[in-house]
């Protein structure tokens, strides 16, 4: 009797699977749906982010809670953090709507709330005592939270970059952090090839995410912004914001261009493909003497189970520049009191908040039941009470955004920090959110073509060799034109005025 | 009667021709019959395919624009195209074209005369005029094809374009992944003891998800924490990082590629192999002949019409490579690994879906060409044989 | 069930020969399994240890730990369960309906003479199209795809008569596998319209629609080989008796080629088990598929090796266990030849 091609014991499977299905996927947060305070009973919320653990933990571990609290059923969806753009924008752009909330990047605002994808919630927040809306740093209340004077987010989350250094290292040989990117290459220059932590193996000077479609262009806006913008947040460091040229055919990008491919001579040799993941790793194991990146190494540093450099580490604003660019003739001129009014010691630095910081915000196209919750629970996991704990944990992925969080040293020794290194650590952010000259990081629409495609691109191209730098500057100038006359250059033109509360 | 594979009905020619056409139309005499085994794969395909097929092509002609509320198609003709062909995304399509060395002119002029003499044979072999037309078209498109290869590849100062990568990622691959899958299936048909131990092993690799195979490669390029570095280091290649050099990133990805494919020539094959008559090849070896001459006469015309279809199967999927190139180097150093999927995903990603659809149309028409003068060649070598 | 008797009577290789092919398959293993090793002994190391150099063996080298098995099976129970749970039954489900449509296709591609007039083609691509569009514009489906199918009807009796030029067997073939050729990120947002339309974004049906659909002209492509070796006689004996085309397929076609439909069905198996553009897209929370969850692994801090291992490991379990037992079918060719004698 011939067998049949398809065996019995298939078909089981296929059948335990779907009773499977039935019964194991249930609810999980039913439990969650006890008798609590019956103001939001019954609604269920959809929070769509990126797999953590980083930002979608505190949001699940925290939910149970809120749910108790409220009635509510908040439910936690997650998808690829390469895709998460898209995913949103695709599920609101066709009027899918099956997300409710989202937990995204405040710089996507430029394509999202033109639109009318979200929320306006400016009053919502005006009247709201226990969020403690000025608590939150200027910055992100009045630039990244909002497009066009209104407010459309709650901050989660404080994105900004800054300069890591090994404090052991530097204090031993009486060296002082980097103050300018000059600096940055002499100390990158002096501890290369050097053994910083007593393996045996020759350690690398500098390491920066250089990896294509990762953080790179980031990273060379962190070296660029401080040659390019010095009058203050509104003045904006991607395009001149009376013809929308780009910021980038002039002596001060290129310089910065050369600085980003000369720090590549002071770090490991596959540093090309090393993303954010690749460097904070080396360099909390030790690897490393200089890096640049988010506030995450402050926290991943005092973690055993991640770094063997607890306490050796120091964080510093962004080092700056001596001269910047006079926009008219494309030149460096020095700084003085009126081209750099915002200057430390000579020195105009530009903290750049790239990628601007997790906030949450709502889907203006679902009910006003579900948009209640969802505006009660964002505010929830930013509140003081949540939030001011949720930034001491590093795996929690939220960094400082307010000034109660970096003034209170407290619960960050509680958090494993030394007082040494939390004053330090503290310090640094607070620096850098009380810069008047921070970098609002671009949000016009596209901003994800000029920056991911265009800028990437060629950065990759210079970095590899494929293109010099005068090519790749033409390139990008090229690129970031076409994009702009595509969108039509007076609409990029309102939109990159508005986004930086420029007042006509 | 048309209804052959690749090859050609050569098992039907064992059958007594009447009795064969009267049964056989017998078979399928009513329409319904005929209907009812083809349509639900039809209807099936057209559901999913045609629609996704016509709006791409629309959208390539278009540009995408978010409005309040939803979102529309700006119809705006070629642009997408004239870019990708003769404007600024040229150099990143096709290439940088330099004159060639000697040696390139050496391969050019090479090639070109075998194109030549295929066409002379061509024509005293005696073809329609359509078939001429036909035959002279494609070979002016081979050397078009060879002329950008010769000038982008043994040029100095020539870099290919993600064309011209994703081909090379195709016939490298697939030659080497034939070759090995034959072989390992061939070997484990000899009766070696242990061969179930191997057949199960040889499975493994197409098993993981794409994904989950370019991240594992990821790991072990690295040159830190990879796990190869001491070997490198032996010979002397410590410092060399396999991912920051154009020609070494292409390298893993062909690895990684080969890797994870060659389970799939190889699985196929194998039941090829394993289906075939016992009988004559028993008698081939009790009269004394030697392994290769069964392979060569026996096993090899047997196993033909499943050779090409996998390798025709493999071609058309090798060409959409994408998850190696994009989660190993992201498309770099520079654009040297980018293939044309992952050109097209990148435009994608940022939600300009009109230059996307434009890249991905090209690769549909580079990838027909390719398929269907596979599908001519072959056909006709095999008849010839 | 294999007869030992059959195996032996095969001439042995020579040692020298021996030798060299175990080198040869001894090579390839060590080339496959190495990879896997190290995916292995990552899932059991800690983030430190992953970061500081290559560490080769277990409890010699480093301490193993179970914290990434913890996470993704405790912490993450429910988040790791729904995935699996669809990854097998959109599998299971599609490739078993692509098996059986594709191969009734293909059994019909060689045995019955189809000519289809290019004109009929273009007329039903045209009602096709306009159904799909009307669709997309908003109409219900019902009504969109009844009026398409009329018009269709309708026409090809009439105007349809006229054409003359036909196409083969072998260019339907073609047709189905060049439906392959468009990578996955032209079709995703179509696709992904069309099932909105439907209102069945985010079930599992959707899914198992389009990967049956999508791996279809393999099934039927791979299929036409295996049947075109069945000697004719077999299946002419039954009709000759008087069986009907069902019959003959089920009866005699379908068992004598169990090699090849296991085969083909492992492969579709692996290309749904392992999709995921369109499996990203056509779910938004019930329907999350397993490589979903893996290539979420990357995310802002950077890929999470040691919880990537565990659900690459957990994901290609199933699957090999199934190649495990499925391989015994692939090797016995032998009943075509012993029928035939």
């Amino acid at each position: 009797m011939a067998k049949r091609p398809f065996p019995r014991w298939a078909l089981c499977i296929v059948g335990m699977s779907l009773l499977l299905a039935a019964c194991g996927g249930g609810d999980d947060n039913q439990a969650a749906q006890d008798s609590g305070g019956p103001k939001h009973q019954g609604v269920e919320v959809t929070v769509l982010t990126f797999t953590g653990p980083q930002i979608a933990e505190p949001l699940q571990r925290r939910a149970p809670d809120f749910g108790r609290a409220t009635g509510a059923t908040i439910k936690v969806v997650t998808v690829p953090f390469s895709d998460l753009y898209d995913k949103i924008l695709t599920d609101v752009a066709t009027g899918t709507n099956s997300y409710d909330a989202f937990v995204f990047d405040p710089q996507w605002m430029g394509d999202f709330v033109p639109n009318g994808y979200l929320e306006d919630i400016t009053d919502r927040v005006k009247a709201d005592q226990a969020l403690k809306w000025d608590d939150i740093a200027p910055f992100f209340r009045d630039f990244s939270a909002s497009y066009k004077g209104r407010t459309y987010t709650i901050p989660l989350d404080g994105d900004f970059q800054m300069a890591y250094y090994r404090s052991d290292l530097l204090k031993k040989d009486g060296v002082q952090p980097p103050a300018t990117w000059e600096d940055y290459l002499a100390i990158a220059e002096r501890y290369h090839g050097k053994d910083l932590n007593g393996d045996g193996k020759a350690d690398y000077g500098s390491c920066i995410a250089k990896k294509r479609a990762a953080q790179s262009y980031w990273m060379s806006w962190s070296i660029a912004g401080a040659y390019l913008q010095s009058e203050g947040t509104s003045q904006g460091a991607f395009f001149d914001a009376g013809t929308m040229k780009p910021l980038v055919n002039n002596e001060g990008f290129a310089t910065a261009l050369d600085i980003y491919k000369r720090t590549t001579q002071f770090a490991p040799a596959d540093e090309l493909n090393l993303d954010v993941g690749d460097t904070r790793g080396l360099f909390t194991s030790g690897r490393c003497a200089l890096s640049v990146d988010w506030g995450d190494i402050g926290t991943l540093a005092i973690d055993e189970k991640t770094s063997t450099v607890q306490d050796k580490v120091g964080s510093v604003i962004l080092p700056g520049s001596k001269r910047v660019l006079d926009r008219a003739t494309g030149r460096l001129v020095d700084c003085d009191p009126t081209r750099c009014p915002h200057a430390i010691d000579g020195v105009n630095h530009a903290p750049f908040s790239a990628f601007g910081g997790w906030s949450g915000a709502i889907n203006a196209a679902v009910d006003d039941k579900v948009k209640n919750a969802a505006y009660d629970f964002l505010a929830y996991m930013s509140a003081p009470d949540q939030a001011n704990e949720d930034v001491t944990l590093g795996k929690t992925g939220f960094n400082p955004y307010r000034i109660s969080q970096f003034e209170n040293t407290d619960l960050w020794v509680k958090a494993g920090m030394s007082k040494t290194a939390a004053d330090n650590y503290l310090g640094a952010i607070r620096d850098s959110l009380q810069s008047p000259n921070m970098i609002l990081d671009l949000r016009i629409p596209k901003s994800a073509q000029y920056q991911g495609v265009v800028l990437d691109t060629a950065l990759a191209q210079f970095l590899a060799g494929e293109l010099d730098r005068d090519q790749a500057i033409r390139q990008i100038e090229s690129g970031w034109d076409k994009i702009t006359d595509d969108e039509g250059r007076d609409q990029q033109k309102q939109a990159y005025a508005e986004s930086l509360n420029i007042q006509r | 009667m048309d209804a052959g594979t690749l090859t050609g009905d050569r098992d039907r020619a064992a059958a007594p021709p009447e009795a064969r056409t009267r049964s056989q139309a017998s078979l399928g005499s009513t329409v319904a019959v005929r209907a009812a085994f083809i349509w639900p794969a039809l209807l099936a395909i057209l559901f999913v395919s045609i629609f996704p097929l016509l709006v791409s092509l629309y959208i390539s002609l278009s540009r995408l624009r978010l409005r309040r509320g939803g979102f529309e198609f700006q119809f705006i003709g070629l642009d997408n195209f004239r870019e990708l062909y003769a404007g600024g995304e040229q150099a990143h399509f096709l290439g940088v074209a330099r004159t060639p060395t000697p040696l390139g002119w050496v391969v050019f002029g090479a090639c070109v005369g075998l194109l030549f003499w295929g066409l002379v044979r061509a024509f005293q072999g005696g073809t329609s005029v359509l078939g001429i037309m036909a035959r002279v078209l494609g070979a002016l498109l081979a050397a078009a094809v060879l002329w950008l290869a010769v000038r982008t590849l043994l040029a100095p100062g020539g870099r290919p374009g993600t064309a011209m990568v994703t081909l090379i990622y195709v016939l490298v691959g697939i030659a080497v992944q034939f070759t090995l899958g034959l072989g390992l299936a061939w070997l484990l048909t000899q009766g070696l003891p242990g061969q179930r131990f191997f057949r199960v092993v040889f499975l493994l690799p197409m098993m993981i998800t794409p994904v989950g195979v370019a991240y594992m490669f990821r790991m072990l390029t690295d040159t830190g924490k990879g796990p190869l570095q001491p070997l490198w280091a032996a010979v002397g290649l410590s410092d060399f990082s396999w991912v920051n050099d154009p020609w070494g990133a292409r390298v893993a990805v062909l690895v990684g590629d080969i890797w994870q494919w060659t389970p799939f020539m190889f699985i196929i094959l194998l039941a090829a192999l394993e289906g075939q008559d016992q009988d004559t090849v028993e008698a081939a070896m009790v009269d004394g002949a030697s392994r290769w001459r069964i392979f060569r006469h026996v096993t090899w015309p047997a196993i033909l019409p499943v050779c090409t279809t996998v390798v025709l199967i493999r071609l058309i999927e090798a060409f959409k490579i994408i998850d190696l190139p994009n989660i190993l180097t992201n498309g770099g150093p520079g654009t040297a690994t980018e293939s044309l999927s992952l050109h097209a995903y990148i435009r994608w990603r940022t939600l300009d879906l009109g230059q996307s659809a434009a890249v991905a149309y090209s690769l549909l028409f580079i990838v027909t060409v390719a398929a269907m003068s596979y599908v001519n060649v072959v056909r006709r070598r095999v008849a010839e044989e | 069930m294999r007869n030992p008797l059959r195996r032996r009577s095969v001439k042995e290789l020579s040692p020298p020969g021996k030798l060299a092919a175990y080198l040869v398959l001894g090579g390839w293993a060590l080339v496959v399994l190495f990879p896997l090793y190290w995916l292995a002994i990552t899932s059991f190391k800690t983030p430190l240890q992953v970061n500081a150099g290559p560490v080769y063996l277990p409890f010699v080298d480093f301490q193993p730990t179970v914290d990434a098995w913890r996470y993704i099976f405790v912490d993450l129970r429910g988040d790791t369960l729904r995935p699996y749970v669809n990854t097998v039954v959109v599998a299971l489900g599609s490739s078993t309906l692509a098996l059986l449509l594709g191969s009734a296709a293909a059994y019909a591609l060689i045995r019955f003479p189809y000519r289809p007039r290019v004109g009929v083609i273009a007329l039903f691509a045209g009602c096709v199209l306009a159904a799909a569009v009307a669709v997309g514009l908003g109409t219900p489906p019902a009504v969109a795809v009844a009026a398409a199918g009329g018009c269709f009807a309708i026409l090809a009796a009439t105007v349809g008569r006229r054409f003359r030029r036909g196409l083969s067997n072998r260019d339907i073939a073609f047709w189905m596998i060049s439906q392959r050729i468009l990578p996955p990120v032209a079709v995703v947002i179509p696709i992904y319209v069309l099932f909105q339309r439907l209102g069945m974004l985010d079930t599992r049906t959707a899914l198992i629609v389009t990967y049956a659909a999508t791996n279809l002209p393999i099934v039927v492509w791979l299929m036409r080989d295996y049947f075109n070796t069945l000697p004719w006689e077999l299946e002419e004996a039954a009709v000759v008796d008087g069986a009907s085309a069902f019959r003959v397929f089920r009866s005699i076609t379908l068992p004598l080629s169990t090699p090849g439909l296991v085969a083909t069905f492992l492969i579709v198996l692996v290309f749904s088990w392992n999709e995921y553009l369109l499996a990203l897209f056509l779910s938004s929370a019930d329907a999350q598929t397993m490589p979903l969850t893996v290539a979420a692994q990357n995310a802002t801090r950077g890929p999470q090796w040691w919880y990537m291992s565990v659900l690459i490991q957990i994901m290609i379990l199933p699957v090999v266990a199934l190649a495990v037992a499925l391989e015994r079918v692939i090797s016995r060719g032998l009943l075509v030849g012993a029928v035939k004698g």
